[in-house]
Parts: C-alpha cells; structure tokens; sequence
C-alpha cells in the first residue's frame, strides 16, 4: 500500500469508511423494507445527493477551493449515458434530428456508462488544466464560467439534448440497492484519498501553499488529480440519476442543485467525509420537513400560509450560520473512526 | 458598413458601462476586505423593489423615485455588512464566498416568498427610454444615459478617492488594512463606507436595469453580477481599473458575439462569452490588471 504515507492511515481510513459504509447501507436496507414507494424515490435521490456531495468533497474539502460547477458534470455524465443507453426506437421520436448519427446507436448500460465515464472524466481533465492554475477566486469564477457554458449548451441545443423537455425513454437500470453499493464504493474512494499521501499533501497545500510548495509538493499536479477523481464521482452520480429516474431535463442540473449539495457538504465539514455524510443526511431530513411547510400544511388545527421559499431562505440561513458560528462544519476535521480507535491528533 | 460598425460600437459600450457600474461595486469592497460580495445583485434587486413599492404608494415624481432606489440599495449594502459579512471578515476568501452565497440565497428566496415569484411590471423609468437618430445610427436615449452615468460615476469615485480624507485610507486599506488601522483609523468606518460606494452604484445599475426590463422579479440582480464577476476576475480581481477594463470588455465581447454568431446560436452566446474568458485567463490566470501579488517572487 505505497500510497498511504503509513499503515497507520490505511487502517483509519479503511476503518472510516467501513462504519460510515454500515451507517449508510443501515439506512437504505431500513428504508427497502419498511418504506412506501414514493420512500424509495426520495431516498434513491438523496444517495445521488451523496454522491454528487462525496465528488464535490474531493476536490472542495482537499484543496479548499470552491467550486460550483459540480452539477454540470453530474449533467454531463447524465446526458452522456443516457443518450447511449436509450433505445434507437425512442431516440427516433425523441431526437430526429441530432447530428453525427447519436440517434441511430444503442449500447448496454454498463459500455455506456463507462464512455460516460470516460468522456465526462475526459472534460473535467481539460477543464481541470485551466482550474489547477488559477489561484482561490479565480478558480472559482472559472467553475461558475463551466456551469453556465454547460447549461447553455444543455438547453440550447434541443437537438441533441432537448433543453427545457425531458429527455426520456431511459431504461431503468439501477434501484435503491445499486445505489447502496455504489455510494459504498464511493466513500471507500474519497476516503482513500483523503487519507493517501496525495490528500494529506494536498490538504498542506490549502492550509499554507506555500510552505508545501517548498517542502516539494507538486500542487498543481495534485488538484488535478482531485479534480479529475472529483469530476469522474460526479459523472457517475449523473448516470445513477438517469439510471433510475428514466427521464432527465436541464433544468436540475443548474445553481439551485449547486446550492443544494454545497450547503450540504459546509454543513457537515467539508473537511472530513464523516461530514459529508452527515450534512447530507441531516439537510435531506430537514428539507423534507421544510417543504412540508411549504405547502401550508395545517397543524393542530393552525393553517399555516402556503410559504413558497422556504427551503430556499432554510439553504441560505443554513450556510450563513454555519460560515459565522463554525466555518469547518459540524465535525471540522473530526472521521467517524476516532470515536472507536485511538488517533494522534489528526492532521 | 461604417454606420453598422459605429452602431454595434454604441451598444457594446453601453453593455459595457452596465457591466463596469456593477463590476466597481464588487471591486471596491474586495479591494479592501478581499470578500466576493455575491449578494450583490440581491442590493441591486433590493433597489428594483423599492421603485416598484413607491411607485404603487403613489409617487409619481420619478426623481424621487430614483433617490429612493438609491437610497434602499445604499441601506441594505451597509445593512449586509453589519449583519452578515462583519462576523466573517478576517475569515478566509472561501468563508467569505460562501457566506455571501448564503446572504444571495436567502435574499432570493425572501422576495419570492413575501413578493412574488413571478416578475411585476415596474414602468416608472420607462421615461428614460426614447429612440434617438443620428443619421442613420439609430440607438436609444437609455445606452446615452448609461454610458454618461457610468463615466459620471467613475469619475466621481476617482475623485472621491484621490481627495478625500476617507478615499485615501480606503485605498491605503486595501494596500495594508493594518496598517491603516494603526494610524488610527477605524475599520468599521472603512469597509462601511465601501459598502455603502457598492450599494449606490448597484442602485444606478438598478435604474438601468429597470428602466430596460420594466419589470423586477426575485433573480433581478443575479445574472447581471454573474457576469461582473467575469469582468472582475479578467481585470484582475481586486483592481478598480481592471474591473471597469474587464466590464468594457466584457460589453464589446458580448456585442460581438451577438454580430459573429450566426442565429441559431444566439441563445448560446453566453457560453462563447465564458470561453473567451477562460482563455483569456489560460494567458492571464491573475487577470489582465491584477495587482502584484507577494507570492516569494522577487518584486
């Protein structure tokens, strides 16, 4: 294991990720069993929450550089698979006239989803590039630049894409199980390189850039990598969205959805994976109360006005605060394990 | 031809001043505190709803209105600042981002929660508009009025910040604000008068705006400073006159976009836009005017 600094930080991360791996399958087996149907949609989403929260944390909480075009990648890969999942038969109706034959192919899931892959891992490489150059701010305006440019090109060319329609006709490959693997399989990765060498160089960097520049770091090469493993989680958290949902628009794949898994990831600590699944659990249950209110429910007998904003003002509020009170987040640096196994002071 | 030429020239330098009258408000206020205030499109929303309650509570006299405006947007940028970016401001650059992220989030959802959703017409400014020809250039009054009033304000603020008592230790402040507050000055005072210079140019941008779209709805100000950013970070983040350069660049881009592309591509030209930029930033990673940064290289 030569990309872990020590066996000491293989067995943490290994042990990390194992509980927060029980906490999330715990989660979803109780909802398989116990859930209604409508259940099973809202928490099939929020595991595509995750990992979109997960990919983001790779990149965000090792280099501490914000980004927000996360949801167009996650739009890419999306797009990608499911163009080339979807029957000839239903791209014939849907998609007459795009160009360079996209509508005269089909593949099975799995090739489409790994040309998704590799395609959208492909644009985050390239984009990349530019991004790792770019010192805290621009860096940031250059992912809201990716954002729009790929949502222009989401909803402008209908051809290809069908821009404010749906795109639908997807098969359904995945359920909530699948979902439960891969976001396994997702916190195993993140957490890996969280605690391999490249993340703690990494995370050095961001704390004093130029102090690891000094000690040999190669930075640049080092937020390429995150950014590009950041990219290819993101990429596969779009393909689960349109492996299940069957059909996928512009529209989500836009700020509100960036806002969403940004207040996520600072809520928990966008430090730490632990935080990440926390601020992802706690923000899905609180939502699902917000928008209970939202639709003015009425409550021991109280009406309640039909409040449209809520959640959004609830985002907000949550975001604000946790920048004033406690900007690393409710677990700052802190990892599940170090409730059970005893740590140094962990960097 | 020539007509043709000086015309889209107009326009591009009236979308320009637009874009440089909001792009000086964010420059300003991160010169000093280094905060990318992405709340400020709500302080020029706020401007926009504020024509639209004076004009329905019967003002009919538009100057008043427009003081208004101005006045509403100057009082909820101080008003940000004390509640939302003073806990944050020795924070870092991403701390401060987020935060004001949230402030534009809740702002948002605010007006679309106590107002509405949907845009209401506000015609009170419609006055400003009037079709003007010269020869055969056919532009309006409103690109006239723009393009004065953004050289009025920058020069204005050249002035303000060359002679005046305040003016001077705001840009001393953004070269060193401790230093600055050794000499005695207060930093409270500094960075609201920053805020409040942004809030007054998000309300002349807010006029503008209105006056064009004769209506204001909750995301009013949010694509309109998108894009100052852009024109920010192209400058070089930080400086006053990178951002008006970046501003004017940014118009001129746009405009010629608008000519090149051919129709069926007009609804992307923000997406070429942003890829010039982000070339122009491949060259220039600081942006084109930045300030030297001290990064161990030798000054």
């Amino acid at each position: 294991m030569n990309i872990f600094q020590s066996s000491k930080s293989f067995k943490q991360a290994f042990w990390g990720a194992t509980l927060l791996s029980v906490v999330i399958a715990s989660i979803g087996v109780f909802v398989i069993f116990f859930g209604e149907r409508y259940h099973l949609r809202l928490v099939y989403a929020a595991y595509v929450n995750l990992l979109v929260v997960l990919g983001l944390q790779v990149f965000m909480g090792n280099t501490n550089i914000t980004n927000l075009s996360h949801s167009a990648f996650m739009g890419l890969g999306a797009y990608i698979a499911a163009i080339c999942v979807t029957p000839i038969q239903i791209k014939k109706l849907s998609l007459p006239d795009a160009p360079w034959g996209l509508n005269a192919f089909e593949l099975d899931a799995l090739s489409s989803a790994l040309i998704s892959l590799t395609l959208t891992g492909f644009l985050a490489f390239l984009t990349g590039l530019v991004i790792v150059r770019l010192s805290g701010i621009g860096a940031t305006i250059v992912t809201i630049a990716i954002l729009v440019i790929v949502h222009s090109i989401f909803m402008h060319r209908t051809d290809i894409f069908k821009g404010k329609q749906a795109f639908f006709g997807i098969p359904q490959v995945f359920d909530l199980s699948s979902i439960i693997m891969i976001s396994i399989f997702v916190i195993f990765v993140a957490r890996f390189f969280r605690e391999s060498k490249w993340g703690i160089q990494l995370r050095a960097s961001s704390d004093d850039e130029k102090s690891a520049d000094a000690m040999g770091v190669n930075i640049f090469k080092l937020r390429l990598v995150a950014w590009t493993l950041g990219g290819l989680i993101l990429a596969l958290s779009g393909i689960c969205y349109a492996y299940y949902l069957g059909t996928i628009s512009a529209r989500p794949f836009y700020f509100s959805h960036v806002f969403l898994t940004l207040a996520m990831l600072i809520l928990g600590g966008m430090r730490s994976i632990t935080g990440a699944v926390i601020g992802t659990i706690l923000i899905t249950f609180g939502l699902e109360g917000v928008r209970f209110m939202e639709t003015g429910p009425t409550i021991l007998g109280l009406k309640f006005p039909e409040m449209l904003g809520l959640s959004g003002i609830a985002l907000g509020a949550v975001i604000v605060i946790i920048m004033v009170v406690r900007n690393g987040g409710l677990v700052g640096n802190f990892e599940i394990e170090q409730l059970f196994i005893k740590t140094r002071k962990n960097i | 031809m020539i007509d043709y030429v000086v015309q889209q020239s107009l326009n591009a330098l009236s979308f320009g001043a637009e874009y440089a009258l909001i792009a000086l408000g964010l420059a300003i206020v991160f010169s000093i505190m280094g905060l990318v205030n992405f709340a400020h499109g709500e302080v020029i929303a706020i401007g926009g709803y504020c024509m639209m309650v004076m004009a329905a509570i019967a003002f009919r006299n538009p100057i008043v209105i427009i003081i208004g405006a101005i006045f509403a947007s100057v009082i909820m940028a101080v008003f940000l600042e004390r509640i939302a970016f003073r806990p944050v401001r020795y924070a870092d650059a991403t701390t401060g981002l987020l935060t004001a992220f949230g402030v534009s989030l809740i702002l948002q959802n605010l007006f679309l929660l106590l107002v509405s959703p949907r845009p209401i017409a506000v015609t009170s400014m419609y006055f400003l508009d009037w079709p003007i020809k010269l020869g055969s250039i056919r532009i309006s009054s409103l690109q006239i009025f723009e393009t004065v009033a953004t050289l009025l304000a920058i020069l204005f603020l050249v002035l303000f910040l060359k002679r005046s008592f305040l003016g001077i230790a705001m840009r001393a402040a953004s070269l060193d604000f401790e230093m600055v507050r050794l000499m005695g000055i207060r930093a409270n005072r500094v960075i609201a008068t920053a805020f409040a210079i942004s809030g007054l140019l998000a309300g002349i941008a807010a006029i503008f705006i209105i006056a064009r779209r004769g209506a204001v709805d909750p995301t009013l100000g949010f694509n309109p400073v998108l894009k100052a950013f852009v024109a920010c970070v192209v400058g070089g983040f930080g400086s006053l006159t990178g951002a008006v350069l970046g501003g004017f660049l940014l118009g001129a881009l746009e405009v010629g976009m608008l000519v090149i592309l051919p129709q069926s591509y007009g609804g992307m030209k923000d997406a070429f836009v942003f890829a010039v930029i982000a070339i122009i930033l491949v060259w220039r990673p600081e942006g084109i005017l930045s300030p030297q940064k001290e990064k161990g290289d030798k000054i």
